[in-house]
């Protein structure tokens, strides 16, 4: 075997010789090539990912761990993080969608948190097999969350040609935990027993995070590489959650890991390193599948349903009977011991020793030098485009609500269980999930947001925008913002031009959230998003949470009654950049994203104002730009209800621009007659513009400029497409 | 009173039922479903879920556990109240306590959505649910086409054991309304103390979450026990 059959450069294969002082042999080498992968070793991301802020009054626990922590009462805290499964769901996209849902629950499940929700972020092209995809991942999200309970809550999906060879799947999953039942890889001591929780260990899934989600593919390999996507057991996958929240809860485990991306070897590498010990590992001791497994496949197999517990021997025969009530395998499989190497064993040979540091640590990594990170900065020009050919303003919305990047989701949410748990306030059909707390009226708001066409020229703007948007929902709410999760997607890091995009993505979400001053505790990269040469468009997956003080009352999201005045808060540059009306219109130009300092004091004051309770509705702006705010307003409204819009800008061209631009940190707001004056005054003293749009009506109609007008049936269903 | 819930391997709305069950001051005896002694209880729920993972068929393996036996026994002895919700209604038609099955939705995934249903049946099992009173509850399931032999639908609501029906948001008995494929719409069947329905009461709790409407019926269902206990007593 050689360093390229494990996915490792010549380079990387003399960094191994040089830590080790000889070569390795094929096990080791084959440890190397999983852990030195880029999926697990972050070699091109990790010096960008440092950047990103990690410090903020509600995070108890950052990068590094299995999922990122933030408090969100002295009683709870909650875990929550994104991963990406998309090789996976190219190559079988039921099993990889499902499997991808199943490893960031155990990420979950690793920090002692019992998960409670799930979002699903998508991206497809536009092709017939890309439905056929879609149908497929969709049913796999479904298939494991739904099985194993936990509620899928809240979206995104978006479309283009871009990634009809490379699906995005990323996973967003939250879960609480008490602050006494806080678990961490870091805690193992020489002494303890390293047990290996779950399902027995095939050859599913071996070489998953060195090839299949670490290189680039070539269309012809689709079919090769199946058998590296593994299979996930959803019916297992709840017993061995509730058996591990047992152990945990009951204090009997000193340390937990999950088996995620190359298996066995990450986890137990991750348990030593990060707790700064050795292990001696017993492989003739795992339970196995199928007999005639090799120790290289026994450490590298992506069998789903495990976990490895670090265990004092005395509480193991506690451990073993917990296992034996939910009938799942516990096995002793190694010791936790002094110093820093990992000793593989079978029966009394040793085949193989590396340090933990070296698999973790070791990797060469790329760094760039400050003067090339901050030159991301320098954009594209922000100059509007000109509109030659005026499009018809009322085939427009009704193109721009159709738009399967904006039409309603309903096809893909209906097939998850979004109820289950009892805590949603808010599902699917709104643009955030609310989550209630049991026994309190403390809860969650969970915004997620991912770009598409806002990155595809400008990524750094698209990302930064994107982390602006997630949190502008938050505001809606007057919620607390508590942490950002972020999954960078993007092409092969070896091209100059991919890796210039990753890195100006990560610049953005760092440069927005240091403006709005929410800590990224976690997330995700994936990297090699391309097939046969052709990248995708980077795409910015964001996920933030927020705290509500009481989530039974969540400000509504759509008119309420007649005579309500209707603003705009914050109104955005007429520049329809990256927008869906463009796209519909075929024009693409950069995405306008402004300044970021003047974004954070709207979201600042758009909190307040609505924790005053001056607004009765607030709908923060997002794809599909004002009209489509103002008519999912409307759609979700009793059906008398209707709006007489007015726009102050003068020229056709302009309204359009003001109708469709998809700048950040704009809202709609509906305010009572009673508290106008007191509205008015408040966006005043703030210095942020309030701008009349118009009001509530009782016509049951949206009507622009007393000119153009579209009944609810007519915005419904463009609206509500089929799949 | 004690009312049990039984937890299979892959029920998952056992906690959201024990809650709902407290929250309504009931006493809850958690049974594992290796218990072959119920214990002295007065009602079972068997609560939603993918006991085994729904493997083979929705219900068709739990139909078979342990618990099951001393259950069947307690229905035909002494006339336990039991009460399925969703994958425990899969459970009893597969445990022959309900006439029918349930299929696969007629569409072929699993839905997840808020559905109206009305009481085609008042029932005493349901003290104070009275006929053609309509309750919103979610639904959420991929095999809750209620399906029974041909020639065996009339005589079921001729019994009185056609219970719950879906209909439209403003009360209609239509096509349209019936979300999986379910024969006549039904959402809800009983066969002497023994009632289960597709929707999910114990996660309508609370008007925050979209209906209190899972209060009256499971409050009903206590209440029914209660004065049947009642009864006996006196």
């Amino acid at each position: 075997m050689q360093a390229r059959d494990v996915g490792l450069t010549q380079t990387e294969y003399a960094a191994i010789c040089r830590l080790m002082g000889r070569e390795p042999n094929e096990l080791e080498l084959g440890l190397f090539g999983a852990l030195w992968s880029e999926h697990c070793s972050y070699k091109n991301s990790r010096a960008l990912l440092k950047r990103l802020p990690h410090e903020g009054p509600y995070v108890v626990a950052g990068p590094g761990g299995n999922a990122g922590v933030v408090r969100v009462s002295d009683d709870w805290e909650v875990a929550f993080k994104i991963e990406s499964h998309n090789h996976p769901s190219y190559v079988e996209p039921v099993q990889g969608a499902a499997t991808g849902v199943g490893g960031i629950l155990r990420d979950i499940i690793a920090m002692g948190a019992q998960p409670i929700a799930v979002a699903d972020l998508l991206r497809f092209g536009t092709d017939s097999q890309s439905v056929r995809l879609r149908q497929g991942v969709v049913k796999g999200i479904g298939q494991y969350g739904n099985a194993i309970g936990i509620p899928t809550v809240t979206g995104d999906v978006a479309y283009s040609e871009t990634y009809a060879q490379n699906p995005l799947v990323n996973v967003l999953a939250v879960g609480l935990r008490r602050p006494e039942h806080a678990m961490t890889a870091n805690t193992a001591r020489p002494g303890h027993l390293l047990v290996l929780v779950g399902q027995r260990t095939g050859r599913d899934g071996i070489h998953g995070a060195s090839l299949l989600a670490s290189q680039d593919f070539q269309g012809s390999e689709h079919d090769t590489l199946r058998p590296t996507v593994q299979v996930g057991d959803p019916f297992l996958g709840k017993l061995l959650m509730d058996m591990t929240l047992t152990a945990v809860e009951r204090g009997w485990v000193a340390a937990l890991q999950d088996l995620g991306a190359a298996g066995l070897t990450s986890a137990v590498a991750e348990l030593c390193d990060s707790s700064g010990v050795g292990a001696n590992l017993w492989l003739d001791r795992v339970p196995l599948r199928q007999r005639q497994l090799s120790s290289y496949d026994i450490m590298l197999s992506e069998t789903q349903e495990r976990m490895l517990m670090a265990v004092e021997p005395e509480r193991w025969p506690d451990v073993r009977a917990l296992a034996d009530h939910y009938e799942i395998l516990a096995t002793v499989i190694g010791e936790v011991t002094e110093g820093e190497m990992i000793q593989i064993w079978w029966d009394s040979t040793v085949q193989g020793t590396v340090s933990a540091h070296w698999l973790v640590r070791g990797c060469p990594r790329r760094d760039v030098s400050e003067e090339w990170w901050r030159a991301l900065r320098h954009r594209p020009t922000e100059a509007p485009p000109v509109i030659t050919t005026i499009p018809s303003l009322r085939a427009l919305v009704l193109d721009v609500l159709a738009h399967p990047d904006v039409r309603d989701r309903s096809f893909i949410y209906q097939q998850y269980d979004s109820t289950i748990q009892t805590r949603t306030v808010w599902g699917p059909d709104h643009d955030v999930a609310v989550l209630r707390l049991h026994d309190t009226r403390v809860g969650l708001v969970l915004s997620v947001f991912g770009t598409g066409q806002w990155a595809s020229l400008d990524p750094y703007a698209g990302a930064a925008a994107a982390v602006v948007l997630a949190a502008s929902r938050l505001a809606a709410l007057g919620a607390e913002p508590l942490g950002l999760t972020d999954g960078i997607n993007a092409g092969n890091p070896d091209k100059e031009e991919s890796f210039r995009q990753m890195a100006s993505a990560v610049a953005g979400v760092q440069d927005a959230a240091e403006a709005l001053r929410i800590p990224v505790t976690g997330g995700n990269v994936s990297l090699h998003n391309e097939t046969d040469g052709q990248p995708i468009w980077p795409t910015v997956m964001i996920g933030a949470l927020g705290r509500l003080d009481d989530a039974t009352k969540p400000v509504p999201d759509c008119v309420g009654a007649q005579g309500h005045t209707l603003y705009l808060v914050n109104p955005g540059p007429l520049h329809w950049g990256g927008s869906v009306a463009e796209r519909v219109v075929e024009g693409a130009s950069p995405y306008p994203l402004g300044d970021l300092g003047h974004h954070q004091r709207a979201l600042e004051a758009m909190t307040q104002f609505v924790r005053r309770g001056l607004a009765q509705a607030v709908r923060a702006i997002g794809r599909g730009g004002l009209a489509t705010a103002l008519a999912r307003m409307l759609l979700g409204a009793p059906p008398s209800l209707g709006m007489a819009i007015l726009l102050s800008e003068s020229t056709e061209s302009e309204k359009l621009l003001r109708l469709f631009n998809e700048g950040p940190a704009q809202w709609v707001v509906a305010v009572a007659p009673e508290v106008v004056d007191d509205a008015v005054g408040y966006w005043q003293a703030v210095g942020i513009e309030l701008r009349y749009l118009g009001e509530v009506t009782q016509s049951g109609r949206l009507e622009v400029d007393e000119r153009v007008h579209w009944t609810r049936a007519e915005l419904l269903t463009a609206w509500r497409q089929p799949g | 009173m004690n009312i049990a819930v039984v937890t299979f391997p892959g029920s998952n709305c056992d906690d959201d039922t024990v809650r709902a069950l407290h929250a309504l001051g009931a006493s809850v005896i958690r049974l594992w479903y290796r218990d072959r002694d119920l214990g002295g209880i007065d009602g079972v729920i068997l609560p939603g879920g993918f006991s085994y993972g729904d493997y083979l068929r929705g219900g068709a393996l739990a139909a078979q556990a342990p618990v099951m036996e001393p259950l069947r026994h307690a229905v035909r002895e002494r006339a336990l109240p039991v009460l399925g919700i969703c994958n425990g209604f899969q459970i009893l038609t597969e445990a022959k306590l309900l006439p029918g099955a349930l299929r696969p939705n007629r569409q072929g995934t699993f839905l997840s959505t808020w559905q109206h249903l009305r009481v085609t049946r008042a029932s005493s099992l349901f003290w104070g649910l009275r006929e053609g009173e309509y309750l919103r509850l979610p639904i959420a399931h991929g095999e809750g086409a209620y399906y029974l032999p041909p020639g065996q639908l009339a005589s079921l609501f001729d019994r009185g054991q056609a219970w719950l029906q879906y209909v439209s948001f403003d009360g209609q008995l239509t096509a349209a309304a019936n979300p999986n494929g379910s024969v006549a719409n039904l959402a809800g069947v009983i066969a002497g103390s023994v009632a289960a329905l597709m929707p999910h009461p114990e996660r309508a709790m609370d008007a925050a979450l979209g209906s209190a409407d899972g209060v009256r019926l499971l409050t009903a269902w206590l209440e029914g026990i209660r004065r049947r206990s009642r009864d006996a007593s006196s």
